[in-house]
Protein backbone atom coordinates (compact mmCIF):
# COMPACT_ATOMS: atom_id res chain seq x y z
CA UNK A 1 0.00 0.00 0.00
CA UNK A 2 1.30 3.21 -1.16
CA UNK A 3 1.72 5.78 1.80
CA UNK A 4 -0.98 8.07 2.15
CA UNK A 5 0.12 11.90 0.73
CA UNK A 6 -3.44 13.31 2.77
CA UNK A 7 -5.66 11.86 5.38
CA UNK A 8 -8.61 14.22 6.58
CA UNK A 9 -12.42 14.07 6.22
CA UNK A 10 -15.13 13.28 3.81
CA UNK A 11 -18.48 15.29 4.48
CA UNK A 12 -21.46 15.30 3.25
CA UNK A 13 -23.81 17.26 5.50
CA UNK A 14 -23.98 16.20 8.77
CA UNK A 15 -22.44 12.82 7.97
CA UNK A 16 -18.29 12.60 8.38
CA UNK A 17 -15.88 9.59 7.88
CA UNK A 18 -12.41 9.42 7.85
CA UNK A 19 -10.56 9.30 4.77
CA UNK A 20 -7.14 8.85 3.15
CA UNK A 21 -5.87 10.23 -0.25
CA UNK A 22 -3.00 9.30 -2.84
CA UNK A 23 -2.22 10.20 -5.99
CA UNK A 24 -3.14 7.75 -8.77
CA UNK A 25 0.40 8.59 -10.63
CA UNK A 26 3.95 8.22 -9.37
CA UNK A 27 6.98 8.65 -10.86
CA UNK A 28 8.49 6.01 -9.05
CA UNK A 29 8.97 3.61 -11.28
CA UNK A 30 9.88 5.68 -14.17
CA UNK A 31 13.78 4.82 -14.93
CA UNK A 32 15.73 7.46 -12.46
CA UNK A 33 19.18 9.28 -13.56
CA UNK A 34 21.16 10.89 -11.02
CA UNK A 35 22.88 13.37 -12.03
CA UNK A 36 26.87 13.32 -11.79
CA UNK A 37 29.75 15.75 -11.53
CA UNK A 38 31.45 14.36 -14.89
CA UNK A 39 34.97 15.55 -13.58
CA UNK A 40 34.76 13.99 -10.21
CA UNK A 41 32.34 10.91 -10.60
CA UNK A 42 30.33 12.33 -7.68
CA UNK A 43 26.57 13.23 -6.96
CA UNK A 44 25.53 16.49 -7.40
CA UNK A 45 22.90 17.58 -4.96
CA UNK A 46 21.02 20.59 -4.84
CA UNK A 47 21.33 22.52 -2.18
CA UNK A 48 19.81 26.14 -0.60
CA UNK A 49 21.79 28.87 -0.73
CA UNK A 50 21.09 32.32 0.85
CA UNK A 51 20.37 34.69 -1.91
CA UNK A 52 22.55 37.65 -0.93
CA UNK A 53 25.43 36.03 1.25
CA UNK A 54 25.49 33.00 -1.00
CA UNK A 55 25.75 30.98 2.15
CA UNK A 56 24.10 27.11 2.39
CA UNK A 57 21.48 27.28 4.15
CA UNK A 58 20.37 24.29 6.87
CA UNK A 59 17.34 22.62 6.08
CA UNK A 60 16.15 23.98 10.04
CA UNK A 61 16.80 27.14 8.89
CA UNK A 62 14.57 27.18 5.50
CA UNK A 63 10.92 28.86 6.31
CA UNK A 64 8.30 29.65 4.04
CA UNK A 65 7.90 33.15 3.35
CA UNK A 66 4.73 35.93 2.47
CA UNK A 67 6.02 38.72 0.90
CA UNK A 68 4.38 41.67 2.54
CA UNK A 69 6.80 43.97 0.29
CA UNK A 70 9.88 44.45 -1.89
CA UNK A 71 12.60 41.92 0.22
CA UNK A 72 9.78 41.73 3.13
CA UNK A 73 8.64 38.57 4.14
CA UNK A 74 6.43 37.32 7.55
CA UNK A 75 7.73 33.79 8.26
CA UNK A 76 5.49 31.21 8.64
CA UNK A 77 6.04 27.92 10.33
CA UNK A 78 4.36 24.90 9.44
CA UNK A 79 2.37 24.57 12.82
CA UNK A 80 1.16 28.45 11.88
CA UNK A 81 -0.24 27.42 8.42
CA UNK A 82 -1.71 24.52 10.09
CA UNK A 83 -4.61 26.89 12.26
CA UNK A 84 -5.46 28.77 8.61
CA UNK A 85 -9.21 29.31 8.94
CA UNK A 86 -10.20 27.23 6.19
CA UNK A 87 -12.32 24.02 6.11
CA UNK A 88 -10.80 22.90 3.33
CA UNK A 89 -7.33 22.13 4.94
CA UNK A 90 -8.28 18.60 6.08
CA UNK A 91 -12.47 18.38 5.28
CA UNK A 92 -13.80 17.46 1.90
CA UNK A 93 -17.15 18.89 2.64
CA UNK A 94 -19.17 18.07 -0.64
CA UNK A 95 -20.99 21.79 -1.47
CA UNK A 96 -22.55 20.76 -4.92
CA UNK A 97 -23.37 17.49 -7.16
CA UNK A 98 -23.45 17.43 -10.84
CA UNK A 99 -23.84 15.14 -14.29
CA UNK A 100 -20.18 14.00 -14.75
CA UNK A 101 -20.36 15.09 -18.36
CA UNK A 102 -20.54 18.71 -17.14
CA UNK A 103 -17.25 18.89 -16.16
CA UNK A 104 -15.19 19.00 -19.30
CA UNK A 105 -12.49 16.71 -19.44
CA UNK A 106 -9.67 19.56 -20.13
CA UNK A 107 -10.24 20.95 -16.33
CA UNK A 108 -9.38 17.40 -14.92
CA UNK A 109 -5.77 18.12 -13.95
CA UNK A 110 -4.66 15.62 -11.47
CA UNK A 111 -5.89 12.25 -10.34
CA UNK A 112 -6.28 10.88 -6.28
CA UNK A 113 -7.28 7.95 -5.21
CA UNK A 114 -9.74 8.58 -1.70
CA UNK A 115 -10.18 5.39 0.74
CA UNK A 116 -11.89 4.92 3.66
CA UNK A 117 -9.10 5.56 6.72
CA UNK A 118 -10.41 3.81 9.75
CA UNK A 119 -13.14 1.00 9.91
CA UNK A 120 -15.47 3.87 11.86
CA UNK A 121 -15.88 5.51 8.36
CA UNK A 122 -16.05 2.60 6.04
CA UNK A 123 -20.03 2.47 6.26
CA UNK A 124 -20.87 6.76 5.64
CA UNK A 125 -17.96 6.37 2.89
CA UNK A 126 -20.14 3.32 0.90
CA UNK A 127 -23.70 5.50 1.69
CA UNK A 128 -21.94 8.61 -0.05
CA UNK A 129 -20.13 6.45 -2.82
CA UNK A 130 -23.07 4.73 -3.62
CA UNK A 131 -25.19 7.10 -3.57
CA UNK A 132 -23.47 9.43 -5.90
CA UNK A 133 -23.20 6.25 -8.39
CA UNK A 134 -27.14 5.68 -8.25
CA UNK A 135 -27.88 9.39 -8.46
CA UNK A 136 -25.54 9.27 -11.84
CA UNK A 137 -23.43 12.37 -10.15
CA UNK A 138 -19.88 13.66 -9.02
CA UNK A 139 -19.39 15.41 -6.05
CA UNK A 140 -18.06 19.40 -6.13
CA UNK A 141 -15.55 20.11 -3.12
CA UNK A 142 -12.60 22.51 -1.93
CA UNK A 143 -9.28 20.79 -0.74
CA UNK A 144 -6.40 22.19 0.57
CA UNK A 145 -3.20 20.92 -1.31
CA UNK A 146 0.13 22.01 -1.79
CA UNK A 147 -0.55 25.53 0.01
CA UNK A 148 -3.43 26.40 -2.55
CA UNK A 149 -7.07 25.67 -2.12
CA UNK A 150 -8.09 23.67 -5.55
CA UNK A 151 -11.54 22.55 -6.61
CA UNK A 152 -12.22 18.98 -6.68
CA UNK A 153 -14.37 16.70 -7.72
CA UNK A 154 -15.54 13.03 -6.48
CA UNK A 155 -15.95 10.48 -8.36
CA UNK A 156 -17.41 6.76 -7.42
CA UNK A 157 -15.43 3.89 -9.52
CA UNK A 158 -15.57 -0.22 -8.44
CA UNK A 159 -15.33 0.12 -4.36
CA UNK A 160 -14.00 3.36 -4.60
CA UNK A 161 -13.72 7.33 -5.34
CA UNK A 162 -11.60 8.88 -7.60
CA UNK A 163 -10.31 12.27 -6.77
CA UNK A 164 -9.61 14.61 -9.59
CA UNK A 165 -8.12 18.36 -8.98
CA UNK A 166 -9.98 20.69 -11.27
CA UNK A 167 -7.36 23.82 -13.00
CA UNK A 168 -8.11 26.73 -12.47
CA UNK A 169 -10.82 28.75 -14.36
CA UNK A 170 -8.07 31.05 -15.92
CA UNK A 171 -5.48 28.16 -16.77
CA UNK A 172 -7.64 26.59 -19.57
CA UNK A 173 -7.46 28.82 -22.55
CA UNK A 174 -10.14 29.74 -24.43
CA UNK A 175 -11.35 27.16 -27.03
CA UNK A 176 -12.99 29.38 -29.16
CA UNK A 177 -9.72 31.31 -29.91
CA UNK A 178 -8.11 28.20 -32.04
CA UNK A 179 -10.75 26.85 -33.26
CA UNK A 180 -13.61 28.98 -34.63
CA UNK A 181 -12.09 28.79 -38.07
CA UNK A 182 -12.58 25.59 -38.38
CA UNK A 183 -15.44 25.39 -41.00
CA UNK A 184 -18.00 23.20 -42.59
CA UNK A 185 -19.24 20.09 -41.71
CA UNK A 186 -18.04 16.76 -43.32
CA UNK A 187 -19.69 15.26 -46.24
CA UNK A 188 -22.00 12.98 -45.77
CA UNK A 189 -21.19 10.57 -48.42
CA UNK A 190 -18.11 10.02 -46.83
CA UNK A 191 -19.42 9.66 -42.89
CA UNK A 192 -20.44 5.97 -43.97
CA UNK A 193 -16.79 5.41 -44.86
CA UNK A 194 -15.50 7.17 -41.79
CA UNK A 195 -18.01 4.66 -39.65
CA UNK A 196 -16.77 1.82 -41.50
CA UNK A 197 -13.13 2.69 -41.42
CA UNK A 198 -13.15 3.67 -37.56
CA UNK A 199 -15.79 0.66 -36.30
CA UNK A 200 -12.83 -1.87 -38.32
CA UNK A 201 -10.11 -0.03 -35.97
CA UNK A 202 -12.33 -0.32 -33.07
CA UNK A 203 -10.20 -1.86 -29.51
CA UNK A 204 -10.98 -2.19 -26.25
CA UNK A 205 -8.82 0.01 -23.97
CA UNK A 206 -5.40 -1.41 -22.87
CA UNK A 207 -2.15 -0.21 -20.43
CA UNK A 208 -0.47 -1.63 -22.99
CA UNK A 209 -0.67 1.16 -25.32
CA UNK A 210 0.80 3.84 -23.26
CA UNK A 211 4.06 1.50 -23.38
CA UNK A 212 7.07 3.31 -23.51
CA UNK A 213 9.50 2.17 -25.99
CA UNK A 214 12.25 5.00 -24.94
CA UNK A 215 12.50 3.58 -21.46
CA UNK A 216 12.73 0.18 -22.69
CA UNK A 217 15.99 1.30 -24.93
CA UNK A 218 17.53 3.07 -21.93
CA UNK A 219 16.78 0.05 -19.97
CA UNK A 220 18.37 -2.19 -22.70
CA UNK A 221 21.15 0.11 -22.95
CA UNK A 222 21.92 0.27 -19.10
CA UNK A 223 21.73 -3.50 -19.44
CA UNK A 224 24.15 -3.39 -22.10
CA UNK A 225 27.24 -1.06 -20.61
CA UNK A 226 26.65 -3.11 -17.66
CA UNK A 227 27.74 -6.12 -19.29
CA UNK A 228 29.79 -4.91 -21.43
CA UNK A 229 32.12 -1.79 -20.04
CA UNK A 230 32.89 -0.64 -23.28
CA UNK A 231 30.76 2.37 -24.32
CA UNK A 232 27.84 0.90 -26.29
CA UNK A 233 27.16 1.63 -29.77
CA UNK A 234 24.46 4.12 -30.44
CA UNK A 235 21.38 2.49 -32.42
CA UNK A 236 20.78 3.96 -35.57
CA UNK A 237 16.67 5.13 -35.17
CA UNK A 238 14.63 2.83 -36.98
CA UNK A 239 13.93 4.80 -40.04
CA UNK A 240 10.06 5.67 -40.40
CA UNK A 241 8.05 4.24 -43.45
CA UNK A 242 8.07 6.86 -45.43
CA UNK A 243 4.87 8.04 -46.03
CA UNK A 244 3.89 11.71 -48.24
CA UNK A 245 1.32 13.47 -45.83
CA UNK A 246 -0.92 15.54 -47.31
CA UNK A 247 -0.01 15.10 -50.73
CA UNK A 248 -3.22 12.02 -50.67
CA UNK A 249 -5.56 14.17 -49.45
CA UNK A 250 -6.71 15.33 -52.92
CA UNK A 251 -9.04 11.98 -53.38
CA UNK A 252 -9.74 11.18 -49.55
CA UNK A 253 -13.19 8.90 -50.64
CA UNK A 254 -10.44 7.38 -52.63
CA UNK A 255 -7.99 6.73 -49.71
CA UNK A 256 -10.86 5.89 -47.35
CA UNK A 257 -11.80 2.49 -49.92
CA UNK A 258 -8.51 1.70 -49.77
CA UNK A 259 -8.01 1.58 -45.90
CA UNK A 260 -11.13 -0.34 -45.33
CA UNK A 261 -9.27 -2.28 -48.42
CA UNK A 262 -6.59 -2.81 -47.25
CA UNK A 263 -7.92 -3.65 -43.62
CA UNK A 264 -10.25 -6.39 -44.36
CA UNK A 265 -7.56 -8.37 -46.51
CA UNK A 266 -4.83 -8.13 -43.57
CA UNK A 267 -7.59 -9.93 -41.55
CA UNK A 268 -9.05 -9.03 -38.56
CA UNK A 269 -7.20 -9.31 -35.35
CA UNK A 270 -8.69 -9.82 -32.01
CA UNK B 1 -7.10 38.21 -33.52
CA UNK B 2 -3.38 36.89 -32.88
CA UNK B 3 -2.48 33.73 -33.84
CA UNK B 4 -1.69 31.47 -31.16
CA UNK B 5 2.20 29.90 -31.57
CA UNK B 6 1.76 26.09 -32.42
CA UNK B 7 3.63 23.87 -30.02
CA UNK B 8 3.92 21.13 -32.75
CA UNK B 9 2.98 21.04 -36.68
CA UNK B 10 2.76 17.71 -37.29
CA UNK B 11 -0.34 15.15 -39.71
CA UNK B 12 -2.49 13.31 -38.30
CA UNK B 13 -3.28 9.59 -40.24
CA UNK B 14 -6.20 7.48 -40.03
CA UNK B 15 -5.96 4.34 -42.45
CA UNK B 16 -4.01 5.87 -45.60
CA UNK B 17 -6.08 9.24 -45.32
CA UNK B 18 -3.90 12.17 -43.59
CA UNK B 19 -4.14 15.72 -42.95
CA UNK B 20 -2.04 18.67 -41.17
CA UNK B 21 -2.48 19.23 -37.85
CA UNK B 22 -1.23 22.21 -34.95
CA UNK B 23 -1.16 21.47 -31.29
CA UNK B 24 -1.48 24.10 -29.00
CA UNK B 25 -1.37 24.16 -25.24
CA UNK B 26 -4.79 23.82 -23.72
CA UNK B 27 -3.97 24.34 -20.31
CA UNK B 28 -0.87 26.15 -18.17
CA UNK B 29 -0.20 25.99 -14.74
CA UNK B 30 2.77 28.60 -15.32
CA UNK B 31 0.99 31.54 -14.00
CA UNK B 32 0.86 30.03 -10.40
CA UNK B 33 2.45 31.79 -7.46
CA UNK B 34 4.64 29.45 -5.21
CA UNK B 35 5.88 30.55 -1.15
CA UNK B 36 9.08 31.52 -1.12
CA UNK B 37 11.38 29.97 0.81
CA UNK B 38 12.93 32.26 3.18
CA UNK B 39 16.38 32.22 5.23
CA UNK B 40 14.79 32.52 8.91
CA UNK B 41 18.31 33.40 10.03
CA UNK B 42 18.79 36.70 7.57
CA UNK B 43 15.62 36.92 6.37
CA UNK B 44 16.73 36.63 2.65
CA UNK B 45 15.35 34.72 -0.20
CA UNK B 46 17.23 31.54 -0.61
CA UNK B 47 17.67 30.12 -4.49
CA UNK B 48 19.15 26.40 -5.34
CA UNK B 49 22.72 25.64 -6.40
CA UNK B 50 23.57 22.05 -8.09
CA UNK B 51 26.73 21.39 -5.89
CA UNK B 52 29.46 18.31 -5.93
CA UNK B 53 28.09 16.14 -2.75
CA UNK B 54 31.84 15.23 -1.65
CA UNK B 55 33.43 18.49 -2.62
CA UNK B 56 30.90 20.92 -1.69
CA UNK B 57 31.68 22.31 -4.86
CA UNK B 58 29.28 24.22 -7.62
CA UNK B 59 28.95 21.94 -10.43
CA UNK B 60 28.50 24.14 -13.87
CA UNK B 61 25.88 22.73 -16.22
CA UNK B 62 28.07 21.48 -19.11
CA UNK B 63 29.71 19.54 -16.32
CA UNK B 64 26.59 17.26 -15.05
CA UNK B 65 26.10 14.01 -16.57
CA UNK B 66 23.58 11.35 -16.16
CA UNK B 67 24.22 8.89 -14.24
CA UNK B 68 21.71 5.41 -13.14
CA UNK B 69 22.49 3.47 -10.03
CA UNK B 70 23.39 -0.14 -10.18
CA UNK B 71 23.34 -2.78 -7.28
CA UNK B 72 26.74 -2.14 -5.40
CA UNK B 73 26.33 2.04 -6.11
CA UNK B 74 28.30 2.14 -8.52
CA UNK B 75 26.90 4.74 -11.71
CA UNK B 76 26.67 3.97 -15.14
CA UNK B 77 26.98 7.49 -17.00
CA UNK B 78 24.94 8.18 -20.26
CA UNK B 79 25.87 11.62 -21.76
CA UNK B 80 23.25 13.63 -23.55
CA UNK B 81 23.72 12.18 -26.77
CA UNK B 82 23.02 8.45 -26.00
CA UNK B 83 19.73 9.73 -24.18
CA UNK B 84 18.81 11.47 -27.30
CA UNK B 85 19.94 8.08 -29.40
CA UNK B 86 17.08 6.08 -27.13
CA UNK B 87 14.25 8.59 -28.83
CA UNK B 88 13.36 7.22 -32.30
CA UNK B 89 13.60 9.94 -35.04
CA UNK B 90 10.20 12.28 -35.06
CA UNK B 91 8.46 11.77 -38.29
CA UNK B 92 5.89 14.50 -36.85
CA UNK B 93 3.30 11.92 -37.19
CA UNK B 94 0.29 11.07 -35.42
CA UNK B 95 -0.61 7.54 -36.81
CA UNK B 96 -4.30 6.38 -34.91
CA UNK B 97 -3.30 2.52 -34.41
CA UNK B 98 -6.61 2.23 -32.51
CA UNK B 99 -10.68 4.23 -31.77
CA UNK B 100 -12.10 3.31 -28.54
CA UNK B 101 -15.25 3.54 -26.70
CA UNK B 102 -15.44 7.13 -25.26
CA UNK B 103 -17.11 5.62 -22.09
CA UNK B 104 -14.42 2.68 -21.51
CA UNK B 105 -11.42 5.28 -21.33
CA UNK B 106 -9.52 4.66 -18.28
CA UNK B 107 -9.38 8.85 -17.39
CA UNK B 108 -6.65 8.93 -14.48
CA UNK B 109 -4.18 8.48 -17.51
CA UNK B 110 -4.93 11.61 -18.28
CA UNK B 111 -2.00 14.23 -18.52
CA UNK B 112 -2.11 17.59 -20.47
CA UNK B 113 -4.70 18.35 -22.73
CA UNK B 114 -3.74 20.33 -26.39
CA UNK B 115 -5.86 21.71 -29.06
CA UNK B 116 -5.77 20.27 -32.24
CA UNK B 117 -6.54 22.62 -35.28
CA UNK B 118 -6.37 22.00 -38.97
CA UNK B 119 -2.64 23.16 -40.12
CA UNK B 120 -3.93 24.67 -43.42
CA UNK B 121 -6.96 24.91 -45.61
CA UNK B 122 -6.52 21.61 -47.63
CA UNK B 123 -6.36 19.95 -44.32
CA UNK B 124 -9.67 21.06 -43.47
CA UNK B 125 -11.82 18.71 -45.14
CA UNK B 126 -10.41 15.50 -43.56
CA UNK B 127 -9.93 17.22 -40.36
CA UNK B 128 -13.61 17.26 -40.18
CA UNK B 129 -14.27 14.02 -41.92
CA UNK B 130 -12.51 12.54 -38.74
CA UNK B 131 -14.18 15.09 -36.48
CA UNK B 132 -17.80 14.16 -37.10
CA UNK B 133 -16.88 10.02 -37.25
CA UNK B 134 -15.42 9.68 -34.14
CA UNK B 135 -18.51 11.77 -32.70
CA UNK B 136 -20.42 9.70 -34.35
CA UNK B 137 -19.40 6.19 -33.80
CA UNK B 138 -18.43 7.95 -29.76
CA UNK B 139 -15.13 7.04 -29.81
CA UNK B 140 -11.98 8.53 -29.55
CA UNK B 141 -8.57 7.70 -31.07
CA UNK B 142 -5.12 6.22 -29.96
CA UNK B 143 -2.33 7.84 -31.35
CA UNK B 144 1.37 7.70 -30.90
CA UNK B 145 4.37 10.10 -31.56
CA UNK B 146 7.29 12.00 -30.60
CA UNK B 147 6.60 15.02 -28.74
CA UNK B 148 8.80 16.94 -27.15
CA UNK B 149 11.92 14.30 -27.41
CA UNK B 150 9.33 11.68 -25.56
CA UNK B 151 7.48 8.86 -27.31
CA UNK B 152 4.03 10.10 -26.03
CA UNK B 153 0.59 8.30 -26.49
CA UNK B 154 -2.29 10.70 -27.00
CA UNK B 155 -6.06 10.46 -27.21
CA UNK B 156 -7.81 12.73 -29.20
CA UNK B 157 -11.29 13.04 -29.26
CA UNK B 158 -13.83 15.60 -30.61
CA UNK B 159 -13.92 18.83 -28.55
CA UNK B 160 -16.84 21.48 -30.26
CA UNK B 161 -15.31 22.25 -33.66
CA UNK B 162 -12.19 21.06 -32.70
CA UNK B 163 -10.27 18.22 -31.48
CA UNK B 164 -8.44 18.38 -28.34
CA UNK B 165 -5.52 15.55 -27.73
CA UNK B 166 -4.42 14.58 -24.64
CA UNK B 167 -1.29 12.97 -23.66
CA UNK B 168 -1.59 9.90 -21.37
CA UNK B 169 0.55 9.17 -18.86
CA UNK B 170 2.38 5.66 -19.03
CA UNK B 171 1.52 2.16 -17.94
CA UNK B 172 4.35 2.10 -15.10
CA UNK B 173 3.08 5.78 -14.09
CA UNK B 174 -0.15 5.10 -13.04
CA UNK B 175 -1.47 2.60 -10.16
CA UNK B 176 -4.63 0.51 -10.71
CA UNK B 177 -8.02 1.69 -8.86
CA UNK B 178 -8.73 -2.45 -8.79
CA UNK B 179 -5.34 -2.37 -6.89
CA UNK B 180 -5.66 1.39 -4.94
CA UNK B 181 -9.45 -0.16 -3.57
CA UNK B 182 -8.51 -3.72 -2.74
CA UNK B 183 -8.77 -2.90 0.82
CA UNK B 184 -11.85 -1.08 0.61
CA UNK B 185 -14.59 -3.71 2.35
CA UNK B 186 -17.79 -4.38 0.48
CA UNK B 187 -20.59 -3.06 2.46
CA UNK B 188 -24.00 -3.67 1.82
CA UNK B 189 -25.57 -0.21 2.09
CA UNK B 190 -29.41 -0.52 3.94
CA UNK B 191 -31.94 0.80 1.49
CA UNK B 192 -32.96 3.84 3.65
CA UNK B 193 -29.77 5.44 3.88
CA UNK B 194 -29.29 5.05 0.41
CA UNK B 195 -32.53 6.48 -0.13
CA UNK B 196 -31.90 9.28 2.60
CA UNK B 197 -28.35 9.97 0.85
CA UNK B 198 -29.90 10.14 -2.53
CA UNK B 199 -32.36 12.65 -1.44
CA UNK B 200 -29.61 14.57 0.50
CA UNK B 201 -27.64 14.62 -2.75
CA UNK B 202 -30.84 15.79 -4.72
CA UNK B 203 -31.05 18.93 -2.97
CA UNK B 204 -27.15 19.83 -3.02
CA UNK B 205 -27.54 19.14 -7.49
CA UNK B 206 -26.17 21.84 -9.25
CA UNK B 207 -23.88 23.12 -12.05
CA UNK B 208 -19.72 23.39 -11.58
CA UNK B 209 -18.35 26.25 -13.59
CA UNK B 210 -14.30 26.23 -12.95
CA UNK B 211 -14.00 29.27 -14.40
CA UNK B 212 -15.92 30.80 -10.91
CA UNK B 213 -14.01 29.06 -8.35
CA UNK B 214 -11.50 31.40 -6.54
CA UNK B 215 -8.24 30.04 -4.42
CA UNK B 216 -9.34 31.33 -0.75
CA UNK B 217 -6.23 29.79 0.19
CA UNK B 218 -3.99 32.56 -0.15
CA UNK B 219 -6.79 35.64 1.72
CA UNK B 220 -6.35 32.90 4.44
CA UNK B 221 -2.69 33.42 5.00
CA UNK B 222 -3.00 36.96 4.89
CA UNK B 223 -5.71 37.00 7.78
CA UNK B 224 -2.99 34.52 9.65
CA UNK B 225 -0.46 37.29 8.66
CA UNK B 226 -2.21 39.96 10.45
CA UNK B 227 -2.80 38.03 13.01
CA UNK B 228 0.40 37.23 13.58
CA UNK B 229 2.26 40.67 12.86
CA UNK B 230 -0.42 41.81 15.99
CA UNK B 231 0.95 39.61 18.06
CA UNK B 232 -2.46 37.97 18.19
CA UNK B 233 -3.24 34.35 19.32
CA UNK B 234 -3.95 32.19 16.76
CA UNK B 235 -7.16 29.72 16.30
CA UNK B 236 -7.05 26.54 17.40
CA UNK B 237 -8.88 24.35 15.20
CA UNK B 238 -12.21 22.27 16.15
CA UNK B 239 -11.51 19.03 16.67
CA UNK B 240 -13.64 17.08 13.57
CA UNK B 241 -16.34 14.78 14.68
CA UNK B 242 -16.77 11.68 13.02
CA UNK B 243 -19.99 9.71 12.50
CA UNK B 244 -20.34 6.59 14.47
CA UNK B 245 -21.51 3.61 12.43
CA UNK B 246 -24.65 3.39 15.39
CA UNK B 247 -25.38 7.26 14.72
CA UNK B 248 -24.99 7.27 10.55
CA UNK B 249 -28.75 6.60 10.01
CA UNK B 250 -29.69 9.41 12.37
CA UNK B 251 -27.28 11.89 11.32
CA UNK B 252 -28.91 10.84 7.25
CA UNK B 253 -32.10 11.92 8.52
CA UNK B 254 -31.36 14.70 10.31
CA UNK B 255 -29.23 16.10 7.20
CA UNK B 256 -32.40 14.57 4.79
CA UNK B 257 -34.45 17.29 6.55
CA UNK B 258 -36.82 13.85 8.28
CA UNK B 259 -38.22 14.67 11.40
CA UNK B 260 -36.68 12.11 14.07
CA UNK B 261 -40.07 11.35 15.52
CA UNK B 262 -41.77 10.23 12.28
CA UNK B 263 -38.99 7.48 12.36
CA UNK B 264 -38.66 5.07 14.95
CA UNK B 265 -34.98 4.52 15.80
CA UNK B 266 -35.11 0.88 14.68
CA UNK B 267 -31.89 -1.17 14.08
CA UNK B 268 -30.53 -1.73 10.72
CA UNK B 269 -33.38 -2.61 8.32
CA UNK B 270 -32.64 -5.14 4.82
CA UNK B 271 -31.95 -3.24 1.71
CA UNK B 272 -35.90 -3.71 1.30
CA UNK B 273 -36.91 -2.42 -2.38
CA UNK B 274 -39.37 0.31 -1.63
CA UNK B 275 -41.56 -0.80 -3.78
CA UNK B 276 -42.05 -4.64 -2.08
CA UNK B 277 -45.54 -4.73 0.17
CA UNK B 278 -42.97 -5.53 2.70
CA UNK B 279 -42.94 -2.19 4.38
CA UNK B 280 -44.28 -1.66 7.74
CA UNK B 281 -46.05 1.79 8.81
CA UNK B 282 -43.49 3.41 10.24
CA UNK B 283 -41.14 2.69 7.21
CA UNK B 284 -43.72 3.98 4.96
CA UNK B 285 -43.79 7.75 6.95
CA UNK B 286 -40.08 7.77 6.52
CA UNK B 287 -40.44 6.86 2.90
CA UNK B 288 -42.94 9.25 2.29
CA UNK B 289 -40.81 12.59 3.63
CA UNK B 290 -38.09 11.19 1.46
CA UNK B 291 -38.84 12.84 -1.82
CA UNK B 292 -37.58 11.43 -4.92
CA UNK B 293 -34.63 13.10 -6.73
CA UNK B 294 -34.98 13.75 -10.03
CA UNK B 295 -32.65 11.54 -11.94
CA UNK B 296 -30.63 13.91 -14.03
CA UNK B 297 -29.12 11.48 -16.84
CA UNK B 298 -25.57 12.97 -18.12
CA UNK B 299 -26.55 13.19 -21.76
Amino acid sequence: MAHPYWKGYLKLSLVTCPVAMTPATSESEKVRFHTLNKETGNRVVSEYVDAISGKPVSEEAEAKGYARGENDYVILTDADLDTVALESTRTIDIEVFAPRDSIQWVYLEKPHYLTPNETVGQEAYSVIRDAMAASKVVGVSRLVIGRRERAVILEPRGDGIVLWTLRYGDEVRPEESYFDSIDGEAETEMMPLVQKLIKQRKKEWSPAMVEDPVQESLLAMIAEKKKALKPAKKGKPAPSPATQPGSNIINIMDTLRRSIEANGSSGKRA
Amino acid sequence: MAAHRAQWKGFIKFGEVSCGVSLYTAASTSGRIAFNTINQDTGNRVRREFVDSETGKTVPKEQQVKGFQVENGQYIELDSEEVAAAVPEANKMLDIRAFIDCHSIDDVYFDKPYYLTPSDRISQEAFVLLRDGMRREKVAAIARTVLFRRVRTVLIRPHGKGLIATTLNYDYEVRSSKAAFEDIPTIKIDGEMLQLANHIIGTKIGTFDPASFDDRYEEAVAELVKAKTEGRSLPRKKEVKVSQPNDLLAALRESAGVQAAAAPDKPKRTAANANTGRQKAARKSTAKSVVAIPQRKAS
